[in-house]
């Protein structure tokens, strides 16, 4: 192959500094790391890599592409002219572009020294395999299959040779007639297909000529071809009209910039605020986790009602608080969505920070919040929080619309102008428009949209756009923030907190009481005030102010949180303007008045007699005193111990107590006979596909060791490996595979130990450290399951463990107990006992008819 | 620091009082914004649907309210708001209803998209007749209110621009002999006369019926003018006959007890609202004559099947009158579909502040219920225990005081229950008028309160209204309808009549502690509170010393 071998020339005359960019720019190709730049060179020419490669260009670069693959052996110049009829700095900007994604190469030959810049009379080819992935006619021209460099032609290209460019037009004494110049104009700027009208109609007659003329080609069936040569020349050397053009999007409505700042910083003001009610909330009373793994819809209403918003929103954000890593679902059995350690770290925040952190991880998250409450392919509703919810896309469709956004500051473009603006940007991958909505409503929520334009401070946290600076990787969709509020993937989070700060409204510590038990505070409250509102009062109305009203329930609150009436007054005091109004201090005191007159206490059963002797000095009994007694009034005393536990103690006393029912019917008691509720067994939250691969795969390798047995097994790479006979080789791959599709990363290194370590937020994958134990494993749950079951049934088990060193280790084992997180096991082989953890332990196989067999030691 | 005033994305607006610029912004935004609560430092308005229509109906638009919201905003305001003040006030008007020379009654339509949707609207079938061309379809005369109601329910409210029947003339003039029109009187009567038809909004005791005499003598035509009940009635024709050249013979009564039809009707709700055999037998009345002027008096009132009427009226001049634009049903929109927009309004402390009403003290007194009282009302059942704590026997203790407190000034006991009210009269010696008392003996009543022949009066609800006792200057309020708010502020209405001597006037209301009285109190109070009222509260027990 000819040109693959000058296009790895290219790449090794290329510079360092090119290299590097084309690194950057394609990352697919870094990671993991070629061996030299011929592998290099195979990859980048690979279908995939292309694909991905193109579905980042714009369409500039596009046009390049296809007048590259028209004009084979071009130069920059050339194309400059075929596109846009001149030097045009755009389109050699563009050539430069697919240079440097290597998409285009410089055919020098492939002995020439490595040199710094391309000279501008380099040949320019497109990499091999790319024209394939264009259209079948690209810039709308049957391009012929011919010459040395030929390629394997898509369907439908001429295969036979036709006129030379220079003369397929015939001369002016030869005229064509207006019928087949009509055929030709229709065809000159493509499709260059058209269907032969039926002989002996004009224009089929004018199509018989043309073909005769060898100005068309016939096709297949009726079809016939328009020569790329003869549109060229038709089209007057042109391969493209005109330079595409980004859509102009500075008709959009224009935005004040301080009404920018203001919106965006309201909008993200109550971002964090709905987001910490969300935590305060569940911190106290989590949901749970639904079997398929998300948030059950009662659930989300729930938060909705709570959170006094659309369901939509509050999917929104219970999204983002999972995205921020400030919501994770426990270890508990029933799993249940809980607050994260991180949030005592996020609250403590400013503000600000409180923001930035939110809208990193939005900018970074591969969730798709919008899709909740839509019905996925099988036609389940979606659930938030649902592990299905990652869209790897989600991060990188983000960018790009903000990019677009951030082109035209102060302004506020409609969704379709966004989606125009996408079509020239990355015309091979263009979003649907309802997804270009919701990420235009979600950076509305979060606050990086402010009255529709984007933010400064949404502006600050925009990654860098791929190609301005080399050497990042923008948007990594994994790249969730470390620590709050030092995302990765935010570029400059302190001038974003500061931009932040700069809209919104003043912090005032001042609250306007009146009459009519209301309070303004004509600001942002200051921290304390915001306290003292949020424990005291009823918020009617947020914006650049705050209106609270006190209500007795308000106060109450307040009350229940300890507070005392004078208290209470002496806070609203400190921070009103003037002095507390008298109706409101009557509220206060009256509900203090009020509070706690009824006292609510536990107890587990009660003795009452009508006679207060009989009682009296019960309470203080010392012998009496495992009961608990207390005295509530002279008749009444409330027990802690069970009313079986009264009566057998009170007989024991000498006295003659009877049980008695709620409606005082005297109950003969016989003893408590108990019972326990057997819980419903619930499995552990795991990917339903992974654990359909697990038995699958768990099945073709029994079936593999039953037929190959285990000698072999002494051959199998350490790496990752853990089946003995790993023998077909694509049982072990594919488990690897799904496992790296679901979202983990096959941390060669990474012990079981690691990967069941939460290490900090990631954005989508819950489940996937539980999934991710050495390529290979069983289930956790089914491993135990297993164990328990052979020591059960005193069977011989394989058991690969993980040593101390990482390395795994397969030995025979005979389970004895497995409890408190350890495995105490036999060894029939060695004669001896051990205990060992769970979590070292890997996979577990009912090892039966091959006990005492080889094992190895690995 | 700078702008008074602070907009919120829920679309109130927080206007701080205190500021240099309170009253410029104020008197900015009242065309457009409804005043919702006025407390001592911040005063709140909300921008409505309504509200902004009622304002394009004055001739504002949109671009003065952005102007003005962004002239006086403290802080940026909200985009999201600005658009969409523009896009509601946008919808007023689009439609218009238009006498054409040919076709009669028209709704045009300056957007033909906007006909489209009406008309494709289920609610409009049956109202619109033939369609003319794209932007003008004929609208059954008879319609004409229904059509209003519909088109505002489906957010393009019609600017009637039909016209007014011209009525039979009869002259009518102010006597200005002795009194003048005051200033916002003569406003009001303006602005209701260049809007055509509308409500005017006055507080109690600030001389609504001079307005309506104003609009009289303006229309000078044939007059019907419906009123709540009887005894308001008289009041009407006594002020008529006083102010303006009527004479009593023009005036006819239409009531329970007369039916006469004369050029200047006075009718009540209850007689045009009852039913004889399923129908409306006195809807003749409306037809009587060609009545040139119809005037509602408290038009927060007004009953269901007086809007259906009032729909078939709708080529007349309308007027209604009102201290509290506040239905507690919540069909303000009715009322501004089929009477008209809002054409005046003044908050109450501005006229007090000028001196044509009365200043008013209100006073919360709580009276802690006795043990015995606390536990009937614990175990009572739910609907009897709001009668229980308002009928608390306490009461007439504490009723007996602040009378005794009062003594000389004439004084109004107001309650609900009968039962409470008969006692109380027995308790403070003093007459009682309730439902049951006949129209000649309340006549002779008021009469005798009116010249001080008697300064104690106990009145059941039926004082609630359109009662004229100016010289009233103590109300004491002991049980009400659970928690009206009109109410409490009618019962206000009832001392506010400026007084000759200039003095404070004082509503007490007596509230049993730690029950649904004191709930209910609190949701009374708050419109008087959010015009700027503040209640004290005062302890039964302290009474005696104060």
């Amino acid at each position: 192959m000819e040109r693959m071998s000058t296009f790895t020339g290219f790449l090794r005359s290329s510079s360092d500094e090119r290299l590097g960019a084309l690194l950057a720019r394609r990352p697919d190709l870094a990671s993991p790391s070629p061996g030299n730049l011929t592998s290099l060179a195979v990859r980048a020419t690979g279908r995939a890599s292309l694909e991905r490669a193109l579905a980042s260009v714009d369409a500039v670069v596009l046009q390049v592409l296809e007048a590259a693959v028209v004009l084979d052996g071009a130069t920059s110049a050339a194309l400059q002219d075929a596109i846009a009829g001149r030097r045009d700095a755009e389109v050699a900007r563009a050539v430069d572009d697919a240079l440097t994604l290597a998409l285009l190469y410089a055919d020098q030959g492939p002995d020439d020294e490595r040199t710094e810049s391309l000279s501008a009379d380099a040949v320019l080819r497109v990499a091999p395999g790319l024209a394939d992935l264009l259209d079948a006619h690209p810039a709308g021209l049957a391009v012929e299959v011919s010459g040395p460099a030929a390629r394997s032609g898509p369907a439908g290209t001429p295969t036979s040779p036709t006129t030379s460019l220079t003369s397929a037009l015939p001369d002016d004494d030869e005229p064509l007639g207006a019928p087949a110049r009509a055929v030709l104009d229709a065809l000159a700027w493509g499709p260059p297909v058209g269907l032969a009208p039926a002989p002996g109609t004009t224009a089929g007659d004018a199509v018989a000529l043309l073909v005769a003329r060898g100005l068309l080609v016939r096709g297949s069936g009726r079809h016939v071809l328009l020569p790329a040569s003869v549109a060229l020349e038709l089209r007057g050397w042109r391969t493209h009209r005109a330079v595409a053009t980004p859509p102009d999007l500075s008709d959009a409505p224009s935005r004040r910039p301080e009404t920018v700042a203001a919106e965006s910083a309201s909008a993200g003001e109550r971002c964090v605020r709905l987001v910490a009610r969300l935590l305060r909330e569940w911190e106290h009373e989590p949901p749970g986790v639904l079997r398929s793994g998300g948030l059950a819809v009662r659930e989300l209403r729930r938060a909705a009602q709570l959170l006094e918003v659309e369901e939509g929103e509050a999917a929104f954000v219970v999204e983002l608080a999972f995205a921020a890593g400030l919501l994770a679902q426990d270890d508990d059995e029933p799993a249940a969505f809980v607050p994260t350690a991180d949030v005592d770290a996020w609250t403590a925040l400013d503000l600000p920070a409180r923001w930035v952190a939110l809208a990193s991880a939005w900018l970074v998250t591969a969730r798709t919040p919008w899709l909740v409450g839509s019905r996925d392919e099988r036609g389940n509703l979606i659930a938030a929080l649902d592990p299905e919810l990652s869209r790897p896309w989600a991060p990188r469709l983000r960018a790009a619309v903000l990019r677009v956004l951030a082109r035209v500051p102060g302004t506020a473009p409609s969704a379709q102008d966004v989606l125009d603006a996408l079509g020239w940007a990355t015309p091979r991958s263009v979003p649907p428009l309802a997804a270009v909505q919701s990420v235009l409503t979600e950076a509305a929520r979060v606050g990086v949209l402010g009255a529709g334009a984007l933010s400064e401070a949404g502006r600050a946290l925009l990654p860098p756009a791929p190609g301005s600076a080399p050497g990042s990787t923008p948007g990594a969709p994994d790249a969730g923030p470390g620590a709050p509020g030092t995302a990765p993937g935010a570029p400059d989070a302190a001038s974003a907190a500061e931009a932040f700060a700069t809209g919104l409204a003043p912090e005032v510590g001042d609250l306007l009481l009146q009459g009519d038990l209301t309070g303004i505070v004509p600001g942002r409250p200051s921290p304390a005030l915001e306290a003292l509102i949020e424990r005291a009062a009823a918020v009617e109305s947020r914006g650049g102010a705050i209106t609270v009203r006190f209500t007795p329930d308000s106060v109450r609150r307040a009350l229940d949180d300890g507070l005392t009436a004078d208290e209470l007054l002496d806070r609203l005091a400190a921070f009103a303007r003037g002095s507390v109004p008298q109706g409101l201090e009557y509220l206060v005191r009256d509900a203090a008045r009020r509070h706690g007159r009824l006292r609510a206490g536990a107890a587990s059963s009660y003795l009452r007699a009508d006679d207060p002797a009989l009682l009296a000095g019960l309470a203080d009994d010392p012998r009496l005193a495992d009961l608990g007694l207390l005295q509530l009034a002279p008749t009444v005393l409330a027990a802690q111990a069970s009313t079986h536990e009264v009566v057998e103690a009170l007989r024991a006393h000498g006295l003659a107590p009877v049980a008695e029912t709620p409606d005082g019917q005297v109950l003969h008691l016989e003893r408590t006979v108990r019972r326990a509720r057997r819980r419903g067994s619930r499995r552990a939250f795991t990917p339903v596909a992974s654990r359909t691969v697990d038995t699958l795969a768990l099945v073709r390798r029994l079936r593999s060791s039953d037929e190959r047995g285990t000698s072999d097994a002494g051959t199998t790479p350490a790496t990752g490996a853990s089946v003995p006979g790993a023998g077909p080789a694509g049982t072990t791959s594919s488990t690897t595979s799904d496992a790296a599709s679901s979202g983990s990363t096959v941390s060669d290194a990474g012990t079981p130990d690691d990967s069941n370590l939460r290490t900090g937020p990631t954005t989508h994958d819950t489940r996937a450290p539980r999934s991710s134990a050495p390529a290979g494993t069983a289930d956790p749950v089914d491993a135990l399951a297993l164990l328990r079951e052979a020591a059960a049934e005193r069977a011989n088990v394989w058991v690969e463990l993980v040593g101390p060193t990482g390395r795994p280790e397969r030995r025979l084992l005979r389970p004895l107990r497995v409890e408190g997180g350890r495995l105490r096991a036999a060894d029939p082989v060695r004669e001896s006992e051990l205990t060992v953890a769970v979590h070292r332990i890997g996979t577990v196989e009912r090892a039966d008819d091959l006990a005492g067999t080889d094992q190895e030691d690995m | 620091m700078s702008g008074p005033l602070i907009v919120q994305s829920d679309k109130t607006l927080l206007l701080e009082i205190d500021h240099d610029q309170a009253d410029a912004c104020r008197r900015a935004i009242a065309p457009f914004a409804e005043l919702e609560r006025a407390p001592e430092h911040v005063h709140t308005y909300r921008l409505t649907p309504l509200g902004l229509w009622n304002a394009r109906a004055a001739g504002h638009d949109a671009e003065q309210v952005v102007d003005v919201l962004l002239e006086y905003s403290r802080y940026p305001v909200p985009h999201a708001l600005l658009v969409d003040v523009a896009e509601t006030m946008a919808r007023y008007g689009r439609l218009q209803l238009v006498q054409d020379p040919v076709h009669g009654l028209v709704l045009h339509a300056l957007d033909p998209a906007v006909l489209a949707e009406v008309m494709k609207s289920k609610r409009t079938a049956g109202l619109l007749g033939a369609r003319i061309d794209a932007t003008d379809v004929i609208v059954h005369p008879s319609e004409r209110g229904h059509l209003k109601q519909v088109l505002l329910k489906l957010g393009w409210p019609a600017e009637d621009l039909a016209g007014y029947v011209d009525g039979e003339a009869h002259a009518i003039a102010l006597e200005e002999d002795g009194w003048a029109m005051r200033p916002y009187q003569q406003q009001a009567v303006e602005g209701f006369w260049h809007g055509g038809s509308g409500v005017v909004v006055l507080p109690c005791g600030a001389g609504k019926t001079i307005v309506g005499a104003g609009a009289m003598a303006k229309s000078s035509t044939t007059t019907l003018i419906l009123v709540t009940n009887t005894v308001s009635a008289r009041q009407w024709r006594d002020e008529l006959v006083r102010r303006t050249s009527l004479t009593e013979d023009e005036i006819g009564e239409y009531s329970g007890a007369r039916k006469e039809i004369r050029p200047v009707t006075i009718a009540t709700y209850q007689v045009l609202t009852t039913k004889r055999k399923g129908v409306y037998s006195h809807l003749e009345l409306l037809d009587a004559r060609d009545w040139g002027l119809v005037l509602y008096d408290e038009v927060h009132l007004l009953p269901a099947p007086i809007f259906r009427m009032t729909a078939d009226l709708q080529a007349r001049r309308r007027l209604g009158l009102t201290a509290t634009l506040v239905r507690e049903d919540g069909r303000e929109d009715e009322v501004f579909s089929l009477i008209g927009p809002k054409r005046f309004d003044a908050p109450w402390k501005d006229i007090e502040a000028q001196g044509y009403i009365a200043p008013a003290e209100c006073i919360e007194v709580r009276l802690t219920l006795p043990d015995a009282d606390r536990m009937a009302y614990a175990t009572a059942e739910p609907e009897e225990k709001y009668r229980l704590a308002a009928t608390a026997s306490g009461k007439n203790r504490v009723v007996e005081q602040l009378v005794g407190q009062h003594e000389g000034e004439p004084t109004l006991v107001i309650g609900q229950y009968l039962d409470q009210l008969h006692e109380l009269a027995e308790h403070i010696g003093a007459d009682l008028i309730t439902g049951e008392t006949t129209v000649r003996e309340r006549q002779r009543l008021f009469d005798a309160f009116r010249t001080g022949e008697i300064s104690k009066l106990v009145v059941s609800k039926v004082a609630n209204f359109s009662i004229d006792l100016p010289e009233a200057s103590v109300a004491i309020q002991v049980s009400g309808s659970f928690g009206s708010r009109q109410e409490e502020a009618q019962r206000l209405g009832r001392i506010m009549r400026p007084k000759a001597s200039g003095r404070t006037a004082h509503f007490y209301t007596v509230v049993a502690r730690d029950t649904v009285d004191q709930d209910f109190a609190a949701h009374r109070q708050r419109f008087l509170a959010e015009q700027g009222y503040a209640y004290t509260i005062k302890d039964a027990e302290d009474l005696g010393v104060a």
